[in-house]
């Protein structure tokens, strides 16, 4: 009894040590993606408030060149109003696309961003309040954001294509076919297309939009261009994807809530 | 009493600088200069370490709330707060640490801050990014990171004890 105790008392400093990793350890491997997106909304919470803040600062040095791009935008959709209106020349069009709205954009401001990890999260301005809700999409104007993951009253987490948990269905606009876009966590410019089949044939420079399949995107918003491609291992090609969002300098985006979601999935479960 | 104010002081203001200022300075996409060790670098040589290593899972555990990662600075830095006795000891000059002396540059000059501060923040830094990638496939660009952000790390850490922890 007393050696164990003698024991105790001289490798305490060691005991310790080795307390407080497997603490550690197991927060680590215990989280799930749902509980770290629970311990994320946590401290979104307290922190979205300090973040809010300082990013004040930060949005005014960026102003000019925030400034630039919403022009460039502008006129982008000027013109494609203009095609648009001598494109309509049947009435009962007209009143189709005044009925339904499908989607809706919620502009929000980006208050927080990591590129740098291989788990990285944003932080909206928006919350439930201003009907941003878990599972909506997120776009800027230069193309795909990322998907909402949790939102609490006024902020919102993104979850982006930057982020080793992000999967989403996209599709190679030259041919329609579909693959899975994840990351792999090297460089926040490129991402990985997958489970495009061996017989499909590719071309470098090829524009990759959202497939349309998941309800949180509508089909056809643009992502990236294939940087390259390669047939290393089996049956399915890995391609390198350079994104469109430049996530180093994204201040500005949409989310977009889609009105058909819920009847979408209701359907999609009764048939499961 | 005046010791434990004064840390106690230290933490929020090296969590707030490390969150607010640093979290925000992206070199490249790859590098981030991890200031918050000062906390553990510059704690007093006879403090005991039980204290060192809770100080270092808190500092860890508040790192993760602010960032949103699930346990891998806390790993890192208890990891830190471990090594750093040793490492006095390791770098010890010939007659031992003075009574009523710091480590700080002040007091052992720029040479020996620099050892310490590097070899702390490499251990640091090769836990952290190895924890986080999670896989030895991704080894070398990993290995890059560490040693690119650890000479970030530690030149930014020597260069606050010139501008702000002066004394």
């Amino acid at each position: 009894m007393r050696t164990l105790l003698r024991f105790f008392q001289k490798y305490s400093n060691m005991l310790l040590f080795l307390l407080l990793e497997i603490i550690a350890i197991t927060i680590m491997t215990q989280g799930s993606s749902y509980q770290r997106s629970k311990l994320i909304g946590l401290n979104r919470q307290v922190t979205g408030y300090i973040y809010s803040k300082v990013d004040g600062a930060r949005e005014y040095f960026s102003l000019k060149e925030v400034n630039e791009r919403l022009a460039e935008e502008n006129l982008d959709l000027r013109n494609r109003l203009d095609l648009i209106l001598s494109q309509l020349d049947s009435a009962t069009v007209v009143s189709e696309i005044k009925g339904e709205h499908r989607y809706y954009f919620v502009q929000s401001r980006i208050v927080h961003n990591s590129i740098y990890k291989q788990y990285n999260y944003l932080t909206l301005n928006k919350g439930k309040k201003q009907g941003v809700f878990r599972d909506m999409g997120v776009i800027s104007d230069q193309g795909l954001v990322g998907i909402i993951l949790e939102s609490s009253a006024n902020f919102a987490t993104v979850i982006p294509v930057i982020n080793r948990d992000f999967r989403l269905s996209a599709k190679i606009k030259s041919n329609n076919y579909a693959g899975i876009l994840q990351w792999d966590g090297l460089s926040p410019q490129f991402a990985i297309l997958t489970e495009i089949p061996f017989h499909v044939e590719l071309a470098e420079g090829d524009t990759i939009l959202t497939s349309g399949f998941s309800s949180i995107f509508p089909e056809g918003i643009e992502m990236g261009r294939i940087e390259s491609f390669s047939l290393e291992k089996g049956n399915f090609y890995d391609i390198r994807v350079e994104l469109f969002t430049d996530f180093q300098r994204l201040y500005h985006v949409n989310v977009i809530r889609n009105y058909r979601q819920e009847e979408q999935l209701n359907l999609e479960n009764q048939n499961r | 009493m005046y010791i434990i104010a004064r840390n106690i002081f230290r933490f929020a203001v090296v969590i707030l600088f490390q969150v607010l200022v640093m979290d925000n300075l992206m070199i490249n996409g790859y590098m981030i200069p991890y200031i918050y060790l000062l906390f553990i670098l510059l704690m007093p040589f006879e403090t005991p370490r039980w204290i060192q290593l809770l100080s270092g899972f808190a500092l860890g555990l508040t790192m993760d709330l602010f960032t949103g990662t699930a346990g891998m600075h806390t790993a890192a830095t208890v990891l830190a707060a471990f090594v750093r006795p040793y490492l006095l000891d390791l770098l010890a000059p010939r007659d031992g640490y003075e009574p009523e002396t710091f480590p700080r540059i002040h007091y052992y000059g720029f040479l020996w801050f620099l050892k310490y501060t590097l070899l702390i923040v490499l251990i640091h830094h090769l836990a952290l990014f190895y924890l986080e990638v999670f896989q030895l496939k991704v080894f070398l660009s990993t290995l890059f990171r560490v040693i690119l952000s650890s000479i970030l790390s530690t030149s930014t850490i020597v260069l606050s004890q010139y501008f702000v922890f002066r004394k």
